[in-house]
């Protein structure tokens, strides 16, 4: 477990250092150099020659992309264009918005997805099976900006059951701990403020839960139904073992394998999807704010939150591989 | 009376029948062989025994098929017959839709198994009656630790939990000839040898000391040297506890070396049965006769052919028809192929028409 473990971190680090080659040839090749991008375009020349040394753009390329690499690892993304704040500054104070979502999204495509994709298989040929699947697959293209929108029209505006807008009830007074609202209310004891953020956490976390939740019920069903058909689960059920055992013991924890790989695969993809759930719910996240650097091409924001975001996912696939470790003995000796 | 009574054992997947009224006993501490070549029909046998076959919807007709009186007219009824065989899918392994009918009796010490319940069934499945199959990777879970594996059946059926069930996996795993089997316990299957892979699946077999156990081809997936040693584990721990053994093989040499009594299954029926000396001092059946024909004998002169078996067991007449082996028999004559062929004898018992010019 230990080689294996160093070997992903090793296969990480190489990963990381690509991307920083991608993002900085990208930087290099902005319309005009990277100083068009980041000036207005009334400045004048002496701004630009400023500029120019500040980026130190006048170095050699190999000096430019090791200061590049440095500032990227001290999160030094310099200021939004739009906004004038450090980049680093907006992304750390709207990531913990970002992250409960995608979690909460994840917890409602994990908990409802695995037990339907298994029921879908055990019951394979049923009604059930059949409303599992064509469920999952209305789930996959169903855009999500429309379902978000839908959700709010008919819970929030028509029925009153829900919240439209934001995270928090208006007025309402929090102490911030991790920023992660539901957690912080939890942990200082201020239920009524985890409650409200639930509350709030909802229709977005089910709007964005949509496409996770269909492909999980979907790997779900398939590998349980590839499981059921293995040798050792007719050897588990030739010893008389109770259903309940054969379930936990031997199907679920083999069709765990593939369905670990997927939620991985998900929870880094959710980052895209919460752009558009975020801005139909006004739910101030990383996501609203990629949406306002885009259509501001404010490229420093957008840089900044490209390499937050890929190291987010290569961390989230790096838990997976381990995860996978834990799971299959097999992969912990083989590699 | 005997331990297993089969009677009269029918399966079908859909509207192709596997087991076609298999009937043979299995007597306390007796070891049984059942052979017969790819498809006729032991391994759906054994599972339907043990009720691991899937469950099918129910027959589409009446239980029992009709007994048709094979009254064709006479001439060349052989191959009008052969003409129509019998659909018999190829495929060799479990399908995954499709679920067995099953009919017939199982009577196992007194009890009819194929009238039990599935929670009844279980209750007894790894504890009176357990089977050990013939892959032995494949048949063990390889993301649970071997200890684990023998330990739940333990749990299960005698009670045994935490450190009393872990001693007594290791003493199990002592016994099928495991070293080091404290250090084995928390190993996976993948950290096993092939051999060691059957011993840990026999040991699970035997860990409720039943009263019948099922090998079902226990020894095809291994290699030729490590055969032997299981064959002697098997012999050894069936002859230890009295434990009746229902070997399941398409291997003559091992009825001969360890069986008591053998079952010749041809397209889902019994075509012989007798003690093994019996059967192999005077094979009645021309199926049985071809069988003994087809093993190499290591005292033939090198260029003496074989005589494999002509045909393949694809070509096959319903049995309600006539003799199923008639479109393979080189003695096939026009009374093989009039309804029926009764099996005759009881110690010895045969179903062919002509075993009396045979023997
Ligand atoms: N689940 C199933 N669905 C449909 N047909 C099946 C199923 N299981 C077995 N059969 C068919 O039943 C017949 C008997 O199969 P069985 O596995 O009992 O043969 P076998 O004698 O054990 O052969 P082998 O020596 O290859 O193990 C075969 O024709 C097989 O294709
Ligand atoms: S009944 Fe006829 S066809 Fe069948 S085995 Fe005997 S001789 Fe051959
Ligand atoms: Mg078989």
């Amino acid at each position: 477990m230990l080689r294996y473990t160093v070997k992903r971190l090793l296969q990480l680090a190489v990963a990381l250092l690509g991307l920083t080659l991608l993002l900085f040839a990208w930087f290099k090749a902005l319309p005009g150099g990277p100083e068009n991008m980041l000036l207005p375009e009334n400045a004048t020349d002496q701004q630009r020659e400023a500029l120019r040394a500040s980026l130190g753009l006048d170095e050699p390329i190999w000096a430019q992309y090791a200061d590049f690499v440095g500032r990227a690892v001290r999160l030094d993304f310099g200021s939004s264009l739009s906004s004038g704040r450090p980049i680093a500054t907006e992304l750390a104070d709207r990531l913990p918005a970002t992250i409960e979502l995608s979690l909460a999204a994840m917890l409602i495509a994990v908990g409802l997805g695995i037990p339907l994709g298994y029921l879908a298989a055990k019951r394979r040929g049923t009604w059930l099976d059949f409303a599992a699947v064509s469920g999952s697959l209305l789930g996959t293209c169903i855009p999500i900006f429309f379902l978000a929108a839908m959700l709010k029209v008919v819970f929030a505006q028509e029925l009153g059951l829900l919240p439209t807008t934001f995270r928090l009830s208006a007025g309402s007074t929090y102490t911030e701990v991790t920023g992660l609202r539901v957690f912080d209310g939890l942990i200082t004891g201020e239920f009524d403020v985890a409650w409200d953020a639930v509350v709030h956490l909802v229709l977005p976390a089910i709007a964005l839960s949509s496409i996770p939740l269909a492909v999980i019920v979907r790997i779900t069903r398939a590998s349980v139904l590839d499981v059921v058909g293995e040798d050792y689960v007719r050897t588990a059920d030739a010893k008389g073992l109770k259903p309940s055992v054969i379930r936990g013991r031997h199907v679920m924890r083999n069709a765990m394998l593939p369905i670990a790989t997927i939620i991985g695969l998900l929870l880094g993809s959710l980052f895209a999807g919460a752009v558009l759930t975020e801005s139909v719910f006004s739910f101030g996240g990383i996501g609203s704010f990629v949406y306002q650097a885009t259509t501001e091409r404010d490229y420093p924001a957008l840089m900044g939150f490209i390499l937050v975001i890929a190291v987010f996912y290569v961390v989230i696939n790096l838990l997976v591989d381990l995860s996978y470790g834990l799971l299959d003995p097999r992969v912990r000796v083989r590699s | 009376m005997a331990l297993l009574e089969v009677e009269d054992l029918r399966v079908a997947f859909g509207n192709s029948t596997a087991v076609d009224g298999v009937s043979f006993t299995v007597e306390e501490g007796k070891i049984v062989g059942l052979v017969g070549e790819s498809g006729c029909g032991k391994s759906v046998t054994s599972l339907a025994v043990m009720g691991l076959l899937p469950k099918g919807r129910g027959p589409k007709r009446s239980k029992q098929p009709v007994q048709v009186a094979a009254a064709e007219p006479a001439g060349g009824v052989v191959k009008a017959a052969v003409a129509a065989p019998q659909a018999v899918p190829a495929t060799g392994g479990r399908s995954r839709g499709g679920g067995a009918d099953v009919s017939g009796r199982a009577v196992f010490d007194g009890t009819d198994l194929l009238t039990l319940t599935p929670s009844a069934m279980r209750r007894r499945r790894g504890k009176d009656i357990a089977m050990v199959f013939q892959d032995p990777l494949s048949s063990l879970n390889p993301v649970v630790p071997v200890g684990r594996q023998i330990t739940e059946v333990l749990e299960r059926h005698r009670g045994l939990k935490g450190a009393k069930a872990n001693q007594e996996a290791a003493n199990l795993l002592d016994r099928v000839g495991i070293p080091d089997p404290t250090r084995r316990l928390k190993e996976y299957p993948h950290q096993l040898s092939g051999g060691m892979r059957q011993r840990v699946l026999i040991a699970i077999a035997v860990a409720c000391a039943p009263r019948l156990l099922i090998a079902d081809e226990p020894t095809t997936a291994l290699d030729v040297t490590i055969q032997a040693q299981i064959l002697e584990l098997l012999k050894d721990l069936v002859d230890h506890e009295g434990t009746a053994l229902l070997m399941i093989t398409h291997d003559l040499g091992v009825v001969a070396g360890m069986c008591d009594s053998v079952n010749v299954l041809y397209s889902g029926r019994v075509v012989e049965s007798a003690p093994v000396r019996e059967l192999f001092a005077r094979p009645t059946h021309p199926y049985t006769i071809g069988l003994l024909g087809s093993i190499p004998k290591l005292d033939l002169p090198i260029h003496e052919p074989l005589t494999p078996i002509r045909g393949s067991i694809a070509d096959v007449i319903r049995w309600r028809d006539g003799c199923a082996f008639a479109p393979r028999c080189d003695r096939v004559a026009e009374a093989c192929v009039e309804g029926e062929p009764a099996l005759v004898g009881s110690l010895h018992a045969h179903r062919c028409v002509l075993a009396e010019e045979i023997a």
